[in-house]
């Protein structure tokens, strides 16, 4: 009686998810153009951009990517004359593709193990957005058999089958005080598991023309049992139990169309256009093992509308040996305001390129691009957190294939 | 074919070479992007280099029922005057720290454990105490410009000798003996040659008779009439805005707007009640202005009567009938602001914050509406993923004493004003950032 009773309402951490559109590193030659070239180039790595058109190789081949993706977001509060960034830290994508099967048939195999993305970002503990996130680290392995036919010799189609191993680690400041004055927080990791397909068609006209279309589905990663690690002063350690948690994290299904023709006849220029169907993030349940009073299940909104992208790059072919690559491209973003998380701080971006291809010898190639990102700033108020402030990010993605042909 | 190969592989090894050879430059010129979408400038409307403050408990940092070091140093006041520094204002601002050694100034109070989500406090000991009887501080007489004294109230402000032994301790401290029988807190303040200041009095010209439940035995819990106050309040910032000084004032919250008076209620009291009476009990009774009645839901009990509530309800040890059970023994007056007495506050904080807002507009000053920021806080906002709220402990924005702020809610404050300068002078004072101040310490 000489006591009353407290309720703690504190809100719980979510796992606040926010695949931005992605950044496709599959392909060092579309990346040299800025993403453009799935109607162009018909190689090893059409298993990932249209399997449809990888029949039409005339060789087999394997090869061995990756990509040193930076990722720099700063972040300045409204009426502050602080900014904040993101720690320097490289995420290495990468991807392994092969093919198989008789050469000039009317069918051929092949696989791809590939992250289509990865990385991390990481706020640190003492900005003004530490209780939505303090970092985050995605990793997720994309591993896709695939089978390519030929109807016509100018017409093929194929589909692959994709199964995904996904990893998340994501850390976030909790409102509770130590007496420094330091907050707890809330760690969570998980694994997870998800499936989904890749179909594509390809036609050419001889030389002259060519064109790709490609439907990759949505890959849902379901999360199961995730550890939830919770470090908060000791009388409250009841009611934030290390638990595990469910969650599922997808992305989106894309349409891509893309064309190519040659210009002159040592210049290609290839477009793309892709629309994400990412309208069908609504919203992201997270569900803990144990609930407590403070401990609640979550339920957060993030309505995000379908994006589109589009892109146009050139090949000239230099050498016999050498090709170089110019791209460009434009990517709307799929984050209404509002729902502009830190972990990808997303708007409209402008995408620049280049990138090579050097033939060593006729089983030898090596591929490179750099690719240049701008998220464009963009104030927002978060609808749930009310983080006020402007975001801007830089992507930063070299990369580097090397490809034996036989 | 083995030679060519080996030359193959040469060739692409060197490729590789320069090609991280360029990635490395990529590293290195791949800066992140800079945003500086402010620049700390005082404008030319308003001088900041001498940045006063003159207030009461709020202004001084009061927190945790004490005035002790750590609360002093995240005063809202000194929080703004840092923001202020960025561009060369609030030259030399300083405020009558307690010294390390005595950094637990007069004590305050701490959380020590939940148990059951209820909270248990304890009082840490005052260090500074230089005089139990009559209780005094240990003196600061350096120059200061947080000029906020604890329990001030504006129709004191006149009085010589209110920083006497005799009068009040907080002031006290910061007068020199030969001068505390003299000094009247308007002289005091008014007499520092600042070029700008921030005014938030007359909290406690209402606020010390709400928090004694509208009980007035002394001249620290009476309520100040609002002819007093429109006079006192013009005189007091007559004084300060002479040769054209520019400033800010500050609205007074609604009192019910604190967890001093929305934490204990009258259905957890009758459920602590019924949890030990022998028979269902239906109604709390208490004192009012007219006869005693049954408690509602409307009437308010303060915070303080939680730790006494148990042993006084139901006890017959003063009377035939159990305390607080019986409309012949009700709870006493003073720990209860009743519907009515409510109405009598409130409409006296309205008529107060009229006459504020009509000198700050006479005299061409800045008005932060603490009345209208805390009646929001009252029914819960998010800040930066923060709830702030006016509930005791998990609201994050008061203090274990429920009526003082948390440096989280010192920091909201500073913003408050920052906002109301910047608007009126057209400065750019950046804000603060709240992230960085904490709420309640839990206990571990």
């Amino acid at each position: 009686m000489k006591k009353l009773l407290l309720t703690l309402i504190i809100s719980s951490p979510l796992l606040l998810f926010a695949q931005g559109s992605q950044v496709n590193t599959q392909s060092q030659k579309a990346l040299g153009m800025a993403g453009a070239g799935s109607a162009l180039f018909i190689d090893e790595t059409s298993i990932f951009y249209n399997p449809g058109a990888l029949v039409k190789m005339d060789h087999n081949s394997i090869q061995i990517g990756a990509n040193a993706i930076m990722y720099r977001s700063t972040f300045q509060e409204v009426g502050s004359d602080q900014t904040h960034n993101t720690k320097f830290q490289i995420s290495p994508p990468f991807s392994l593709f092969a093919t198989f099967g008789p050469k000039n048939s009317w069918w051929k195999a092949g696989i791809g193990v590939y992250t289509p993305f990865g990385g991390g970002v990481d706020w640190g503990s003492d900005w003004p957005g530490k209780f939505s996130l303090n970092s985050l680290s995605l990793r997720a392995i994309y591993i896709q058999p695939t089978l390519s036919f030929k109807l016509t010799d100018n017409f093929s189609f194929g589909g692959g089958f994709v199964y995904n191993i996904g990893q998340v680690d994501l850390s976030r400041s909790i409102p509770v005080y130590y007496a420094d004055g330091s907050t707890g927080q809330a760690e969570l990791s998980g694994t997870g598991s998800g499936m989904g397909y890749n179909l594509g068609v390809h036609y050419n006209l001889e030389d002259e023309f060519s064109i790709s279309l490609s439907y990759r589905s949505k890959v849902v990663t379901k999360l199961e049992d995730g550890d939830a690690q919770f470090t908060v002063p000791a009388g409250l350690s009841t009611s934030f139990p290390n638990t595990t948690f469910n969650a599922e994290l997808p992305l989106p299904s894309s349409l891509n169309l893309g064309i190519a023709f040659p210009v002159s006849k040592k210049l290609d220029v290839a477009m793309d256009a892709t629309i994400i169907n990412y309208s069908i993030y609504k919203e992201l349940n997270f569900d803990y093992a144990e609930n407590t009073a403070v401990l609640q299940d979550t339920h957060s909104e993030k309505n995000y509308q379908n994006a589109f992208s589009g892109k146009v790059g050139l090949q000239h072919q230099t050498t016999d040996k050498l090709a170089l690559r110019v791209g460009a491209g434009y990517v709307y973003s799929p984050v209404q305001s509002g729902y502009v998380y830190p972990e990808t701080p997303d708007n409209n971006r402008i995408m620049a390129s280049a990138g090579f291809t050097y033939e060593f010898s006729p089983k030898w190639e090596m591929s490179g691009a750099y690719v240049f990102q701008h998220i464009q700033p963009r104030t927002t108020t978060n609808i749930e957190t009310r983080l006020s402030g402007r975001y801007e990010t830089y992507i930063h993605a070299p990369g580097l294939s090397l490809t034996y042909k036989w | 074919m083995v030679i060519q190969r080996i030359t193959i592989m040469k060739k692409i090894t060197t490729h590789i070479k320069l090609f991280f050879g360029l990635a490395a430059l990529a590293f290195a010129t791949s800066c992140a992007p800079q945003l500086d979408e402010l620049t700390p400038s005082a404008g030319s409307n308003a001088d900041f280099t001498k940045y006063v403050a003159i207030g009461n408990s709020l202004t001084a940092g009061f927190a945790d029922n004490g005035l002790y070091l750590a609360g002093q140093q995240v005063a809202y006041p000194n929080l703004i005057a840092e923001q202020m520094q960025k561009f060369g204002g609030a030259v030399g601002f300083n405020s009558p720290f307690f010294s390390a050694e005595q950094s637990d100034g007069t004590g305050y109070m701490r959380l020590t454990a939940l148990v059951n989500g209820s909270p248990v406090i304890e009082m840490v000991p005052a260090q500074a105490v230089r005089s139990e009887s009559p209780l005094l501080f240990t003196k600061y007489l350096d120059p200061i410009t947080n000029l906020g004294v604890p329990g001030m109230r504006l129709d004191m402000m006149g009085i010589q000798g209110y920083g006497s032994a005799a009068g009040n301790p907080y002031f006290e401290r910061l007068l020199p003996d030969a001068s505390t029988l003299t000094t009247t807190y308007l002289s005091y303040a008014s007499s520092q040659n600042h070029t700008f200041f921030s005014f938030w009095l007359g909290n406690n010209d209402v606020l010390g008779y709400a928090t004694n439940g509208a009980v007035t035995t002394n001249s620290t819990n009476r309520l100040t009439t609002t002819t007093e106050f429109t006079a006192l309040y013009t005189a007091f910032i007559g004084s300060l805005v002479t040769n054209g000084r520019k400033g800010v004032v500050a609205t007074i919250p609604d009192v019910t707007s604190i967890p001093y008076f929305n934490t204990v209620t009258r259905v957890a009291l009758l459920a602590a009640v019924n949890a030990v009476a022998p028979a269902p009990v239906a109604d709390l009774y208490i004192a009012t202005k007219t006869t005693p009645r049954a408690a509602t839901d409307k009437d308010k009990f303060i915070l303080t009567f939680s730790s006494i509530a148990g042993n006084l309800l139901g006890s017959t040890a003063n009377s035939p009938y159990p305390y607080g059970l019986h409309p012949l023994n009700p709870i006493e007056d003073q720990y209860v602001l009743d519907e009515s007495e409510q109405a009598t506050v409130a409409t006296r904080v309205v008529e107060f914050n009229d006459v504020i807002k009509k000198v700050a507009s006479d005299n061409d000053l800045a008005v932060a509406d603490a009345y209208a920021f805390l009646n929001r806080v009252k029914s819960g906002i998010v800040v930066n993923g923060v709830n702030v709220s006016s509930s005791y402990i998990t609201g994050n924005a008061f203090s274990l004493d429920g009526v003082h702020l948390t440096p989280l809610g010192n920091a909201l404050t500073a913003n408050l004003f920052i906002d109301a300068i910047n608007a009126k002078y057209k400065s750019t004072i950046p804000k603060v950032d709240v992230s960085l101040y904490r709420g309640v310490i839990m206990p571990n």
